[in-house]
């Protein structure tokens, strides 16, 4: 048994050190989709947590409630509302994007829109609520306010766009439902992973495996330097 | 006879969890110094929020400078340019000392370079000569509330309203604010309402007093005619 898996150590770091052509690209796309869903997802989170921490309107609480059973939303269904959106049948059919890299990047930017929601509602309910007040009595326009507070919090938005971009790198649903898992082209990491392994090819899983983990730890680690140096 | 400031009339507002206020009638002359008096939960900060243009009562209407108030958020905002409030517990943004100072300056149009100059000078008036290239969250809350404080005047307000700054001052910088209170009122450009439990002192400052209990306006008095 520790045999198997000392053997299979051994073909994982040769052939990442051997840099397969097929491991090399399954990590590229997985990098590629993720950080564009992550980008997107930015762009829809970051303002609809801010919406929500800082805004008074009706319904708040039930934008709430679905922004939580969003993050708790299992990958696949949310594969199966894309690919009913962008299969042949589907209201996109035309567009004809399914089990193409742009067809998981907008399922995955689904996944991390709550997630970097959540996140930036949590920080911004979190820090002084004087931040708004003291921008607005010295002059500044709302929306100059309101960029101040976000850069007050600038930390907490870097870490939500870390969490989106952790659930997104590591997802399997999206990417085979609406990605296809196509050879060198819509193929991620985990999805190569849930492959190789049902075929038997243990190594090569688990060099996508410990790849992966060395991405989010290096992605991490960023993070935490990038805090620990510029924190004022 | 100067002329008017601020008239509120039937304002009633309530902040969170702080006790609402019911003001019905208050008329502030320009370039006065007043001094609000009050226990805690008395209203005070509510009152100054509102005066402040950052808080809109749920009734009654305020003229400033004649003119009555709309409450749009356009409206707030240049109304701004006039008012500044420094909070009891003044929050300072990250980043250095001459930042912060230079924070409102720059919001209201002012150039960074022509801003240097008002920084040292904010600085000098609150005793934090040097200061300026200091990390803001890294200094003690005395310092802190002082260069809020010194970030509060670099704006020049024409009404500078102040909650509670003598809540936490040890005696220095009790005395040091008494100066900058004093030399401002004397200048009279400035409407000063400077909120506070401690009765006496709207007499040490020569202010009017304007005593609110509950909410309420109690009564208003010239401190140098009683």
């Amino acid at each position: 048994m520790a045999d198997f898996f000392v053997q299979s150590f051994r073909m994982a770091m040769a052939l990442i050190f051997a840099r397969d052509k097929e491991v090399l690209s399954a990590v590229a796309i997985s990098l590629n989709v993720a950080m564009w869903s992550v980008a997107l997802g930015s762009v829809l989170g970051v303002p609809i947590g801010m919406l929500v921490a800082l805004g008074n309107f009706p319904g708040k609480g039930a934008v709430r409630l679905v922004l939580n059973s969003l993050m708790a939303m299992p990958t696949v269904v949310i594969g199966l509302l894309v690919y009913a959106f962008i299969s042949r049948q589907g209201p996109l059919g035309s567009l004809g994007l399914l089990f193409t890299p742009v067809a998981i990047i907008i399922g995955q930017s689904i996944l991390a829109t709550p997630v970097i929601g959540n996140y930036v509602l949590s920080t911004i309910q979190g820090v002084d609520e004087l931040i708004l007040p003291t921008a607005q009595t010295l002059g500044a326009s709302n929306l100059r306010s309101v960029w101040q507070l976000a850069r007050e919090v600038r930390f907490g938005l870097v870490a939500a766009i870390v969490a989106g971009f952790g659930r997104v790198i590591s997802e399997v649903g999206v990417a085979m439902m609406v990605g296809g898992n196509i050879r060198m082209y819509t193929r991620t990491m985990t999805t190569a992973i849930a492959l190789e392994t049902s075929k038997g090819e243990f190594a090569f899983g688990l060099a996508l495996g410990l790849i992966l983990i060395c991405v989010s730890l290096a992605v991490n680690l960023f993070l935490t330097i990038a805090q620990e140096s510029r924190r004022v | 006879m100067s002329a008017e400031k601020y008239r509120l009339t039937s304002i009633r507002a309530s902040y969170g969890r702080n006790l609402g206020i019911a003001v019905d009638e208050l008329a502030l002359t320009a370039g006065g110094l007043y001094v609000l008096i009050g226990p805690n939960g008395s209203g005070k900060s509510t009152l100054l929020s509102v005066m402040a243009f950052l808080k809109k009562p749920e009734q009654g209407t305020i003229c400033f400078d004649g003119a009555q108030v709309n409450w749009t958020a356009r409206e707030c905002f240049l109304l701004r340019q006039h008012v500044t409030l420094l909070h009891q517990n003044p929050y300072l943004f990250s980043g250095s000392v001459s930042g912060n100072v230079a924070f409102g300056m720059v919001a209201r149009g002012a150039r960074r370079d022509t801003a240097r100059e008002v920084i040292r000078e904010s600085l000098a008036k609150v005793g934090l000569e040097g200061f300026e290239s200091r990390a803001a969250r890294k200094l003690s809350s005395g310092e802190s509330r002082r260069v809020a404080l010194a970030r509060a005047l670099a704006c020049e307000p024409e009404v500078l309203l102040l909650d509670e700054p003598f809540a936490h001052a040890d005696r220095a910088s009790a005395k040091l604010l008494e100066t900058v209170i004093l030399a401002l009122a004397a200048g009279g450009a400035t409407t000063l309402v400077i909120s506070s439990h401690d009765e006496r002192l709207g007499s040490r400052l020569g202010a009017t007093i304007i005593y609110l209990d509950e909410g309420k306006l109690d009564k208003i008095q010239d401190s140098r005619v009683m």
